[in-house]
């Protein structure tokens, strides 16, 4: 089953056409790689299906429905988490207080003003839980921002998988890391995300080529090939376009 | 603690001359003002320079209702006022909360400014600066009779009654999960908006309560005073609550209690000392935020008094 599909997507800044014809789904279950050189609007296209941007043309569909170019909370509500390149979390509070705004948020409880935060018993071991997976209990009391750059890493991720969501996206989960670190992170994604549906923009063509079930290539707004693993490496144009470079990769 | 503070507020009819029974009074709105304010600044890190519109807008709600419409119990009287300050902040906030920072606090000045210029014009209602006076209404509660409030100790109680029950309710939301969708939003409007939260809705919310009570604060206000004028709404009132905020303390819930007791009580004395008064208080506003941003309360943790009160300082994680 289809759980995303983009029919012939595009998006222009003031002229400047980052996403052409981009007509691509996501099966349920898979793991799906979009990458591409730099520029080639990866994260623009992370940023039309979370409903950061609108699409100039195309539609979007999410779990059979149209999403095309509603609001960012309403796409998160509907399913679909996402963590971002850049870290972005919330740097002040304490580790804890960070999944627990995910949790919060997935048990509808996020506006609620009568309940007492301390009195919520099953949001603090759901939150607990979460945060043993990604390895965070020791740092549970201690700001978001004071935590290492793998942490951290850690904890973006920690915060969009706590919302329990149907499809995840990833734009560039092991960004910055150490080779170690790397593998690491690698490992705890494929743990975490174990029978969900993934799809994740990634530099890193070991990561792409260990973990994803299929790949899209983008190159200029465009998709240039989208197959498994081993019809990407044996592609003539991506070679050319892409994989032969490689500096690049 | 609390047991000992209570006390002492139940007393002070007992034991204070009338002119300091007034000045607490004074001090009991002012505070429910200040902690308003700081629910939208220092909690919810929107810096608003116009607070005063709903603060004013609950004071004229209450004299205009007085006013035209006979038999209105006081207790739905003071709750009108803060419903007008709320349905004020609706508005406001609704194009407010969109923008940020600099953006956001010249809008809500522009806005302090419409509603000012609405309560000097339109003389028909208002009667612009010479103001409406009003009677002082008395409490009448089922079962229990009549309440006078010729007497101060009465006014006392009822303003010092309904300014910590409102406080409490604030205190009360910032232990909920709405609180602490405020705290998300502040930290993080981004993240926030990509795992659920609503953003825009969270802030318009927030404006909105704190308008509500500011309201409260104002009829109140007007309730003591027996008169509303112009003062109540202009952008002296305004810049009034953000001192007292930031003499109390930004990041802390109680410190802006505080800071209205202090500011009431210092503009007090230091006008009976020097008609200058602005400017000794301007130049203890600029030390302030030069030297001790955290205000009294700031100052009071830093002498280690920290574990004592309770109250926290800056930069504790939530």
């Amino acid at each position: 089953m289809k759980i995303l599909e983009l029919i012939n997507v595009h998006k222009d800044f003031k002229g400047l056409k980052v996403l052409k014809e981009v007509t691509l789904s996501i099966e349920e279950g898979e793991c799906h790689a979009i990458i591409g050189p730099n520029g080639a609007g990866k994260s623009t296209l992370f940023n039309v299906i979370t409903g950061k941007y609108k699409p100039s043309q195309g539609r979007i569909f999410f779990n059979g429905k149209d999403i095309t170019g509603i609001a960012p909370h309403k796409i998160s509500r509907r399913g679909l988490a996402r963590s971002f390149q850049i870290i972005n979390v919330f740097p002040q509070m304490t580790v804890f207080s960070n999944v627990r705004n995910a949790i919060l948020s997935k048990k509808k409880i996020r506006f609620n003003p009568f309940l007492r935060l301390e009195k919520l018993h099953d949001i603090y071991e759901e939150t607990m839980r979460i945060m043993k997976i990604f390895g965070l209990m020791e740092m549970k009391d201690i700001p978001a921002s004071e935590l290492s750059y793998g942490q951290q890493r850690a904890l973006e991720i920690g915060i969009s998988l706590a919302t329990d969501p149907k499809l995840i996206l990833l734009d560039e989960p092991t960004a910055g890391m150490t080779r170690e670190q790397t593998r690491e992170a690698v490992g705890l994604i494929k743990n975490v995300t174990k029978g969900k549906t993934l799809m994740m923009v990634e530099h890193d063509m070991d990561v792409v080529f260990h973990i994803a079930d299929r790949i899209t290539v983008l190159y200029y707004g465009e998709i240039l090939a989208s197959g498994t693993p081993d019809e990407i490496r044996k592609n003539e144009r991506v070679r050319k376009a892409y994989l032969g470079k490689k500096g690049d990769a | 603690m609390i047991i000992v503070c209570l006390g002492f507020i139940a007393l002070v009819p007992q034991i204070l001359p009338v002119v300091h029974i007034n000045m607490l009074i004074e001090i009991a709105f002012f505070s429910l003002f200040a902690v308003s304010y700081s629910m939208l600044f220092g909690y919810g890190g929107l810096l608003s320079f116009g607070h005063a519109a709903y603060f004013g807008i609950g004071a004229y709600t209450m004299a205009l209702l007085l006013k035209h419409i006979a038999g209105i119990p006081l207790l739905l009287l003071l709750l009108m006022g803060g419903i007008g300050g709320g349905l004020g902040g609706l508005l406001a906030g609704f194009f407010c909360v969109r923008l940020k920072k600099a953006y956001f606090a010249l809008l809500t000045l522009a806005f302090n400014q419409f509603f000012f210029a609405i309560a000097l014009k339109w003389r028909s209602l208002t009667r612009g600066d010479d103001g409406l006076s009003l009677k002082r209404p008395d409490l009448y509660i089922p079962g229990l009779g009549t309440i006078g409030m010729g007497k101060i100790a009465h006014v006392y109680y009822l303003v010092v009654a309904v300014v910590l029950l409102c406080i409490l309710v604030q205190w009360y939301l910032t232990k909920t999960p709405f609180g602490n969708s405020i705290r998300a939003v502040k930290e993080n409007d981004e993240r926030a908006d990509f795992i659920g939260y609503n953003a825009f809705f969270t802030r318009l919310s927030l404006f909105t309560i704190s308008a509500f009570f500011a309201g409260i604060a104002g009829s109140l206000f007007a309730f003591f005073q027996g008169f509303v004028s112009t003062g109540v709404i202009d952008a002296h009132m305004s810049m009034q609550v953000i001192f007292m905020t930031f003499i109390g303390g930004v990041g802390s819930f109680f410190g802006p209690i505080l800071g209205s007791a202090v500011y009431l009580y210092f503009t007090d004395w230091v006008s009976r000392v020097t008609e200058r008064w602005e400017f000794v208080l301007g130049v203890l506003f600029i030390l302030l935020v030069l030297f001790a941003r955290t205000g009294l309360i700031g100052l009071i943790s830093m002498r280690r008094l920290k574990g004592l009160v309770g109250l926290g300082g800056k930069g504790k994680a939530v």
